[in-house]
């Protein structure tokens, strides 16, 4: 063995995109043959970090570290040289080539040399595979077509294609996102065969449960800093999440706006008994139940992939739930499409700004006129009048200061939080009584996320009901009325906003997580 | 397929300022490659230029015959525009504008001659809807079977060029004309000729009355609207509540519309009759025509007309000069090779290589 | 005598057709739908006839036909993946500019329109001894037998190996299967691209070589007759399997052979030509038809 303290490290490690800065003076040592989780929430800067460890994206300031030297990359190829590997969520297997194949491709044994001509020696690459593979303790059907493998196997195939190549440092993002409990407990097996082995293990997750039953050391990041370090038998559950959610942190946390109705009125949007299947890489809705009063934002908190976006596609029309019902004021709308809940008054902000909530392409007009495009104010005879189509786009975008370039420019060249502010200006024309809200300020600065804030109070002061999802806690805190916390598809608490703190959140969180679940078992 | 070289969005899409310049550089391309041809020839390329230029625009009569050839082609060209920029890549025009064609002609020879110019609306009526239900069911396929519309459209093609040629030489074969020809249709159904003796028909009106609606379409219409935000993110279009299988369903059968239309414009008032061959690509030069036009109105008629002159004047220029009419095809084959290909990522990868 | 006659000639018409297939078959691995086949066929035939008529040699026609093939198959293919032009859009522009060009160096150079008759043109010799035209049934085609006819079908045998078991193969299905992966474990992905371009280019050429070279001698710009089409409904139909595909051309080339007797019977010869086209139609409905099917299990 090497006499190495730092296998991989960060110093001083910053790095921005415009006007968000994603990642800032990040420092982070990894020992040798050790295995060190990265946690943190969506858009913590995980994945950023991550890029720049691989040479994928170039730090603006700050140095890596490879066994105790500074490097600079210029390009991926070198930190593969170096031996840096990462195991994707999408895994990088080609779906019609066997398991074997993919082992082997881009470095294929030989027998005799005539470059591409070369017949590929399939028997030293079994022997090679089946090598790696006891040496993991893994059995793998090397002629399987890889589709048709289990989803583990997959990733084991992933894995010890790295190893092959001579990765010595293994970056994993999220790996156990698409496991069932039984694969995921072997691919822990695996991990710590290889750690004890030599093999450097970064393990990115969302599920504290999981990290400390399998890391050394924990590194937690929030809003692109590091907030917590610890080897993990000096630490807990509790301590992680708190890190994670923060919200003790009274300069930046936004202040919150109560309610300025004595009461809230009539229940607009109820949700009882909905259920989802889980297919392939979603998850699964077990009976939920929640409901949405005029003049209210209910919040939903949880851990990223635990339902929400299912909820949210099953809330909106864009996914057909398995059982249970929608109920929008006295109308059933649970089989209703989503032209017809647009319709009835549901206004939906998506999470995914660039690609569903926008079409990042089209004009600046096109976009805030999106959705009317029927509607009769539009028209001048039969036709669609440009006059009102600019005019109603103007009203629309002036009613929320949002600034553009011109009425014609891309959406794209529009500042995130203005984009947003365009997605609102949208969707709360005409109304609407009830608005599903999704991440409503991901990738927006500081002042655009004031702003939303404040879009969404008056909303809700004007009688709108709201129900929030949102990974932000301080967001949650700051808006809600009352919160519900999701975990595994359920939801498994309520908080009055008023009486909300991050602890007691967080704790709900991460329940499901630290109790054996009867479910699976 | 969602090229953005296809799926280009008048209306919605915001005025790029290459614009000009995208619509330009095809040219630049076909007159080199043409220019290379004839000078491989011996010829002076320029020499050509001007007297093509002439014989397509100098005197009334150079007009019409070059109105004349752009007429299938403003028809074409629409029918594949409608597609292409709602994200649909039908390159079945071609068969929809034979089969409406036959259509047509069938209208007008077999009704009796009693029913007059009333002939007309029928055969266009008739033409129109076989070709929309024609185009119906590759749109149906993908809408609902993801059934892969490039292929299925250009496999149509050749159905309906099979269906066409058996109809032509069997069943609607003309007895008094030898071979691949129908009769005749009735005189008072041949659309009006315009400037006698050139072939310039009525036709040529219906055609403009076709690019106009479409320019309607496309910016004063909810399902012109519709479309291109379909054509440009299909994922945003669902969730801003509009109908994706109907908007391509409706993209397809408006391209049939005006592809049948095309189809019986042609047959009532160029040829007067169904014959093999009807349409000398007329579907796929449509689809250079969208193009080039990058899928907005003008863009459309004056691609038409500038492929039109270039059928025209090469027909004449080969009396005069011996100059090969495939030039024509040259040109067309450039100009949509180099129509689709990126030329702001030419240029990036030329500023990475000299950083 | 029925029966041998259409053997043979199933046999003969089923070359050009199978030459084009397997070339957009690898091809296709590589992920390009390859349009212009058509094209290069029509190159590849016009290059045979000139360069056979020139040397009096039909192995050095055939060659040369195929690099012609390979040159414009290449051309195309950079096109493709250094301008990310649109593959189908471009696929038409190569047929309707090949078309051009030929034309115009038909009439230009030659002096006729459409069609191009040269002195001396060489004809593929027949590999086996006439005498084996006693042999009953099989006889007449065995005697017809050319060395194209054989080499098509000889690689019909070799591409599953080489797919299967060369590096190049697996590279290809690779790019094809997951462009993402390939970029990720570093292959040369426009590399392999263009190479699987010129590839169908140089088989597609050899195919149109033998359309010209087997029994007429002459080149005519409607001699390819949208096989470089039926060549891709063949390998759409065979889902680029080798074996499959061959088959399918076989069934292709039968239909084409009996085409004039079939009239004869009352059966119309332009609905039995759509036969082809309308397999493909059947094909791409029941992968949607079980796609969809397999969704809504889920």
């Amino acid at each position: 063995m090497d006499d190495v303290t730092i296998r991989l490290g960060a110093r001083g490690l910053s790095k921005a995109y415009g006007a968000v800065e994603a990642n800032r003076d990040i420092s982070l040592d990894v020992a040798p043959a050790q295995i060190h989780a990265i946690v943190g929430e969506n858009g913590a800067g995980k994945s950023t970090l991550m890029r720049c460890l691989q040479g994928i994206e170039r730090p603006d300031a700050g140095t890596i570290i490879v066994d105790d030297n500074e490097v600079t990359f210029t390009q991926p190829q070198q930190a593969l040289n170096l031996g840096i590997g990462m195991v994707h969520q999408e895994f990088m297997l080609a779906p019609d080539l066997t398991l074997l194949e993919n082992l082997v491709l881009g470095d294929e044994p030989e027998r005799v040399s005539l470059g591409v001509l070369s017949r590929v020696d399939w028997g030293v690459a079994r022997t090679s595979g089946e090598t790696l593979a006891a040496q993991a303790g893994v059995t793998i059907d090397w002629s399987r077509r890889s589709a048709s493998a289990p989803v583990h196997v997959q990733q084991f195939v992933e894995i010890l294609r790295l190893l092959r190549r001579g990765t010595r440092i293994l970056i994993l993002d999220e790996p156990t996102a698409v496991l069932a409990p039984q694969q995921v407990d072997d691919l822990f097996a695996l991990l710590r065969r290889l750690r004890d082995g030599g093999t450097t293990i970064l393990f990115i997750s969302h599920k504290l449960r999981e990290v400390t039953a399998l890391a050394d050391r924990v590194t937690v990041l929030r809003r692109g800093e590091v907030t917590y370090q610890a080897a993990i038998s000096d630490t807990d559950v509790d301590t992680i999440a708190s890190h994670i959610v923060g919200g003790g942190d009274s300069s930046v946390a936004p202040v919150r706006r109560a309610s300025n109705r004595s009461s809230v009125g009539a229940s607009v949007f109820d949700v009882t008994g909905l259920s989802v299947p889980s297919i392939d890489k979603s998850h699964a809705l077990h009976d939920v139940h929640l409901s949405v009063k005029e003049g209210e934002i209910v919040g939903i908190a949880g851990v990223a992939g635990n339902g929400q976006d299912e909820l949210v596609e099953c809330l909106v029309g864009l996914r057909a739930p398995g059982d249970g019902q929608v109920r929008l004021r006295d109308a059933d709308i649970t089989r209703a499409s989503n032209t017809e809940r647009r319709a009835r008054g549901i206004a939906y902000i998506s999470a995914d700004r660039r690609h569903e909530g926008l079409a990042i392409d089209a004009s600046v007009e096109a976009n805030v006129i999106a959705g009317s495009q029927r509607s009769a104010t539009l028209k001048r005879g039969y036709f669609l009048s440009a006059a009102r189509i600019r005019a109603l786009a103007r009203d629309r975008l002036e009613r929320l200061n949002v600034t553009f370039g011109s009425l014609k420019s891309p959406a794209s060249s529009l500042s995130g939080g203005n984009q947003q502010r365009l997605v609102f200006a949208r969707e709360t024309d005409g109304d609407p009584s009830f608005m599903m809200a999704a991440q409503p300020t991901r990738g927006v600065d500081i002042r655009g996320i004031e702003a939303i804030h404040r879009i969404l109070w008056d909303f809700r002061d004007r009688g709108g009901a709201v129900l929030l999802v949102s990974e932000e806690m301080d967001e949650l805190l700051a808006l809600s009325d009352r919160i519900l916390v999701m975990s595994d598809g359920r939801i498994v608490g309520e908080v009055e906003g008023d009486k909300a703190d991050p602890q007691s959140i967080g704790r709900l969180m991460v329940l499901q997580d630290r109790e054996p679940e009867p479910a699976h078992v | 397929m969602s090229d953005q070289a296809i799926a280009q969005n008048n209306g919605v899409v915001p005025d790029a300022i290459g614009k000009g310049f995208a619509f330009v550089f095809p040219f630049i391309a076909a007159i080199f490659v043409s220019g290379l041809a004839l000078l491989a020839i011996g010829e002076n390329p320029v020499d050509i230029f001007v007297l093509m230029a002439n014989e397509a625009f100098g005197t009334e009569r150079r007009i019409a015959a070059t109105l004349s050839a752009a007429t299938p082609l403003l028809f074409t060209g629409v029918a594949t525009a409608i597609c292409f920029r709602s994200g649909v890549f039908n390159v079945g025009v071609d068969g929809a504008f034979v089969l409406a064609g036959l259509a047509a002609a069938y209208i007008g020879f077999t009704l009796p001659a009693a029913f007059g110019v009333s002939l007309i609306p029928m055969a266009f009526v008739f033409a129109a809807l076989v070709a929309a239900a024609w185009l119906y069911v590759p749109g149906y396929l993908m809408a609902h079977y993801e059934v892969d519309e490039v292929v299925s459209t250009l496999m149509l093609n050749f159905v309906a060029l099979g269906i066409a040629g058996y109809l032509v030489n069997g069943p609607l074969l003309s007895e008094l004309s030898g071979n691949n020809v129908t009769p005749l249709i009735h005189e008072a159904a041949h659309l009006p000729r315009l400037l006698p003796p050139s072939t310039l028909h009525a036709g040529f009106f219906i055609g403009l009355l076709m690019v106009i609606a479409y320019g309607i379409w496309t910016r004063r219409t909810a399902t012109g609207f519709e479309g291109a935000l379909v054509g440009l993110n299909q994922r945003f279009s669902r969730a801003i509540g509009i109908s994706v299988p109907g908007a391509i369903i409706l993209a397809m059968v408006l391209s049939g519309i005006v592809a049948g239309f095309g189809g019986a414009s042609h047959a009532m008032g160029q040829l007067h009759r169904f014959v093999e061959g009807f349409s000398p690509g007329y579907g796929f030069t449509g689809m250079a025509v969208a193009l080039l036009g990058r899928n907005t109105a003008l863009g459309i008629f004056l691609s038409a007309v500038l492929f039109g002159a270039l059928a025209s004047a090469g027909t004449t220029v080969q009396f005069f000069s011996d100059i090969p009419l495939d030039l024509v095809n040259i040109v067309e084959g450039t100009v949509m090779i180099f129509a689709v290909v990126e030329i702001s990522r030419l240029a990036w990868r030329r500023r990475r290589k000299a950083a | 005598m029925i029966v041998e006659q259409v053997l043979a000639a199933s046999v003969i018409m089923t070359t050009p057709i199978l030459l084009a297939a397997m070339g957009g078959l690898v091809n296709r691995r590589a992920g390009i739908v390859n349009i212009a086949l058509d094209a290069k066929m029509l190159v590849g035939a016009f290059v045979a006839v000139v360069v056979s008529s020139a040397t009096g040699g039909w192995f050095v026609a055939v060659l040369a036909a195929a690099f012609a093939g390979a040159f414009v198959g290449y051309l195309f293919a950079l096109v493709i993946t250094r301008a990310n032009a649109n593959m189908i859009v471009a696929g038409l522009g190569l047929n309707v500019l090949v078309a051009g060009v030929l034309g115009f160096i038909l009439s230009w150079v030659y002096d006729s329109s459409g069609t191009l008759r040269l002195p001396d043109v060489v004809l593929l010799p027949h590999i086996l001894p006439q005498s084996l035209e006693a042999i009953p049934v099989v006889g007449e085609a065995l005697a017809d037998l050319d060395p194209l006819t054989v080499f098509a079908w000889a690689s019909v045998a070799v591409l599953p190996f080489l797919l299967a078991s060369t590096r190049i193969g697996l590279w290809l299905r690779a790019t094809g299967n997951a462009p993402q992966v390939a970029r990720a474990v570093g292959l040369p992905q426009n590399g392999i691209k263009e190479f699987s371009t010129a590839f169908a280019g140089f088989f597609s050429g050899l195919g149109g070589a033998h359309l010209a070279l087997a029994s007429i001698g002459l080149f005519n710009e409607g001699l390819t007759a949208g096989r470089g089409f039926i060549a891709l409904a063949a390998f759409y139909f065979g889902r680029d399997r080798p074996v499959v595909t061959a088959l399918v051309c076989l069934l292709f080339g039968f239909l084409e052979a009996t085409q004039i007797r079939m009239q004869t019977a009352g059966l119309p010869p332009k609905l039995v030509g759509t036969i082809p086209y309308l397999f493909v139609l059947v094909a791409l409905c029941l992968a949607g038809f079980r796609n969809q099917r397999r969704k809504a299990l889920s």
